[in-house]
């Protein structure tokens, strides 16, 4: 039997955990609120910059003495970063579990070391040259540059080579200790979990950790239609991406939305794939929706021949009008919805995507469903909904960024 | 011919033989199935033995372009309405040429595989091959090798495959562009009449699915498909050595391979256990020495890839080309510190690292799909999660480390792409 529990403790941080005892495995994780969207330009980079030094030791490990750990688990883990969202996860067979909650909560109070600041530092710049050799990237970055202009949504993950060049480790402890605060963060586990023994172990890690006032700056996006042409002479292909306003995470049009996007760009049987893939006149073509901490958006993203853009360009947009115009219909809405419950029961049957699902859910919601629930939501989109969601979000305005030979 | 394999269950984890099944067909198609309690859903994996390597010498990456063509329409279904009647099932799927196989995977819930099953049988015996679907399967296939030239990091792998196996076996199954400019639709039509063929294709399905059910759908639907196999072309050696492509790219990529012995060797699990001391995890000494002590990279790893007949330790490094040389030289002195041998910390850690892996992968039926038709194509058997317990569990440290000692690693084979050319160490 799944069964979901949860306390708060005194300092704010959440702790939940969808149980089953069934599960061969447990996976854990601390979801951070915080990323890109919360640095002020001077330190840019520095969350995912952080998100490293977190693996550097705290004041009773060392950074060795992390990873061998980790590894002396048999664990599977790891740590991401995006414009919202900081995430350090583990997974590990159930015997493990208080092991990899002391390391992981260790973790969250780090040492932050000169030494070990100057060493990741050039790892973070091969990271960043390692992201310049992909134009999927790059041009990723450049349209969320865009779409996002002066606002913080727009600044880049990884941060430049001059940002992190510049960035200095009092600026980092500055940001950790203003953003680090129990209350910003949430624990979740998903799996086979004793969760009286996991609170029990999470309270003592947590003792010392204050409780600190954290608000994120909610200023809303002002997108204005915008083009813009990147030349890299040593492309062989053309890249180009559209972006458009839709709803939010939080909307209630999201269920819809992410049916629409698929019906619209799946990378199979949707109508891009029909109109730009099939006949090969690009070799990718999707949209999705891509909503984000109280904003959000369209996505599209195609690649083609250089000597085919004006024409790949030209029916991509001619698609997604005619969807606009004509909306879409009661089979293809059946087709994406069993498609995405596909995708739900696939996610939800391994404890990492749980854990995924409840954490993040939690963070933008500050609720938890049960699988069978978030399936629900989903069969419940009618094609009604799908015509709210394109009378409110009709593609407009649009910021268009290509990246190209020429 | 049907034998379910039947031993104790032990307590705890519970992926043991009772729920494995395997089945032979009469032409040659093997089926094999494991069932995976408390999922709704299924995997499948189905591979046919019509790889690159049955690429005829003249028409390199008819494999790919195939593997495109074929999904264009099958039995009275054309292309839209088998994707429509698929995506209306909620299938997830991916087709593709890898060297030896031509593989399909499919997910889906437990209860549609009835529904599937039926519908890969018409793509792989009554496929349409439209001709107006070939121009954009050949179209589409060009462009892959174009939005390879973009990403020097496909690139590299590609053409370390190339240098360091023989061919057919390291031939890239993108194909040769001037190959593929060249083929035809009934060229490639005639090629699929004794391409596809049941003889040593292995269909395998993991998740909520039910033997007997499985059993019967196979035996009505593959029991009547009959094709003679065709066998691949000669071996050519492969050039092996050193190979620098001069490239303007922000990171120089830095790839390596060094022979290893096949999975079905008795000794491979002790280079198995050696490449998890190297590369295993973050603790591992390639990460821990040239990431983590000296900065050098973002992406640094080695891994071990076998093939029935032949096996490699394939490395990797990105980094800037003030620092690559450097790079390659700190990857060296980990691989040929190996033979000095590895500590007994270091072998727990990438034995429970092993160990750990194969129980979570259990829990996945894509992956536990994926890992029983790996084994019955090495051992010709799926091998137990007991069995493979007790193999990671049997490894000693004196054993390793005397095979390390009168095995050295080496010679390497060595592809840069950047803008400069390295030293190749000695």
């Amino acid at each position: 039997m799944i069964s979901f529990k949860h306390v708060t403790l005194p300092n704010g941080l959440d702790v939940i955990a969808e149980v089953n005892p069934q599960a061969q495995s447990t996976a854990l994780g601390f979801m951070v609120k915080t990323g890109a969207r919360d640095e002020v330009p001077e330190v840019a980079g520095v969350s995912h910059f952080l998100e490293h030094m977190m693996f550097k030791g705290t004041p009773r490990r060392s950074a060795a003495d992390v990873n061998r750990e980790f590894d002396a688990m048999g664990a599977s883990n790891n740590a991401f970063t995006s414009n919202e969202v900081t995430c350090y996860w583990a997974h590990v067979l159930p015997e493990f579990l208080p092991r990899a909650l002391d390391l992981l909560a260790d973790m969250m109070r780090p040492a932050l070391r000169t030494e070990d600041f100057n060493m990741e530092k050039k790892v973070i710049l091969e990271e960043i040259a390692l992201y310049l050799d992909r134009p999927t990237h790059v041009l990723f970055e450049a349209i969320m540059a865009d779409y996002f202009a002066g606002h913080s949504l727009g600044q880049s993950v990884l941060g430049s080579r001059e940002s992190i060049t510049a960035l200095a480790q009092p600026q980092m402890r500055k940001y950790f200790d203003s953003h680090y605060g129990p209350g910003n963060m949430v624990l979740a586990v998903a799996g086979n979990v004793d969760f009286d023994q996991l609170v029990g172990l999470m309270q003592a890690a947590a003792a010392s950790w204050q409780h600190l006032d954290i608000r994120r700056d909610y200023t809303v996006p002002r997108p204005q239609p915008r083009r813009r042409h990147i030349v890299d002479a040593k492309l062989k292909r053309h890249y180009m991406a559209l972006m458009c306003p839709g709803p939010s995470s939080q909307d209630k049009d999201r269920h819809a939305s992410h049916v629409l996007a698929d019906v619209i760009g799946d990378h199979e049987g949707s109508r891009l794939y029909w109109a730009l893939v099939e006949p090969g006149l690009a070799d990718e073509a999707d949209f999705s929706f891509y909503p984000l901490d109280r904003t959000g958006s369209f996505f599209a993203y195609a690649s083609c021949d250089p000597a085919r853009r004006d024409q790949v360009e030209e029916v991509l947009l001619a698609e997604i009008k005619k969807v606009i115009k004509d909306g879409v219909t009661e089979a293809e809405i059946t087709r994406s919805k069993n498609k995405i419950e596909t995708a739900g029961v696939l996610h939800g049957e391994l404890p990492l995507g749980r854990m995924r699902s409840i954490c993040a859910r939690w963070t933008y919601h500050h609720e938890y469903r049960p699988l069978e629930a978030e399936l629900a939501e989903l069969e419940a989109v009618s094609g009604a909904d799908i015509k709210e969601v394109l009378r409110q979000y009709p593609c407009s305005p649009v910021t268009m960024t290509t990246l190209g030979p020429e | 011919m049907c034998a379910t394999q039947r031993k104790t269950k032990t307590a705890g984890h519970s992926a043991t033989a009772e729920h494995q099944h395997i089945h032979r067909l009469a032409n040659g198609l093997t089926l094999l199935a494991d069932k995976v309690p408390n999922v709704r859903s299924a995997a499948m994996s189905f591979m046919i033995p019509a790889g690159a390597a049955l690429d005829p010498a003249t028409a390199l990456g008819s494999a790919n372009v195939l593997s495109d063509w074929i999904l264009r329409g099958a039995g009275t279904r054309n292309s839209r309405e088998l994707s429509d009647y698929l995506d209306g099932l909620g299938v997830q799927r991916g087709a593709g040429a890898e060297t030896i196989f031509i593989r399909f995977g499919a997910s889906m819930l437990g209860r549609n595989l009835a529904a599937v099953l039926p519908v890969y049988a018409d793509i792989v015996q009554r496929p349409q091959l439209p001709e107006s679907g070939f121009g954009p399967a050949r179209d589409l296939a060009m462009q892959q090798l174009d939005a390879i030239e973009d990403e020097p990091a496909q690139k590299l792998s590609i053409l370390l495959k190339s240098r360091h196996f023989p061919d057919p076996l390291g031939r890239p199954t993108v194909g040769l562009r001037e190959h593929l400019q060249a083929l035809t639709a009934d060229q490639l039509r005639a090629d699929f009449q004794t391409r596809f063929t049941p003889q040593g294709a292995i269909l395998t399905v993991a998740g909520d699915c039910d033997f007997a059910q499985v059993t019967d759908l196979v035996e009505k639907h593959f029991g009547g498909w009959h094709n003679a196999p065709r066998h691949p072309t000669a071996e050519k050696p492969a050039p092996r050595g050193a190979l620098h492509i001069t490239q303007q790219t922000n990171q120089v990529q830095i790839g390596l391979a060094i022979d290893s012995v096949p999975e079905s060797d008795a000794q491979s699990i002790l280079i198995k256990m050696a490449v998890g001391v190297l590369s295993g995890g973050m603790g591992a000494r390639l990460f821990s020495e040239i990431r983590e002590k000296q900065g050098l990279c973002y992406s640094v790893h080695a891994g071990y890839q076998s093939s029935k007949e032949q096996a490699a330790i394939l490395g990797y490094a990105g980094t800037g080309p003030d620092r690559a040389q450097r790079t390659l030289d700190s990857f060296m002195v980990e691989i040929q510190r190996l033979s000095k041998g590895v500590t007994s910390e270091e072998m727990e850690r990438a034995r429970i690292g092993m160990k750990s892996r194969t129980i979570m992968r259990g829990e996945s039926p894509a992956a536990r799909a994926g890992a029983l038709a790996h084994d019955f194509y090495h051992y010709g058997r799926p091998r137990t999660l007991d069995e493979l317990r007790s193999l990671i569990e049997g490894v000693e440290l004196a054993d390793l480390n005397r095979y390390l000692a009168a095995n050295p690693f080496g010679p390497i084979t060595l592809v840069t792409i950047g803008p400069n050319a390295l030293k190749v160490p000695a």
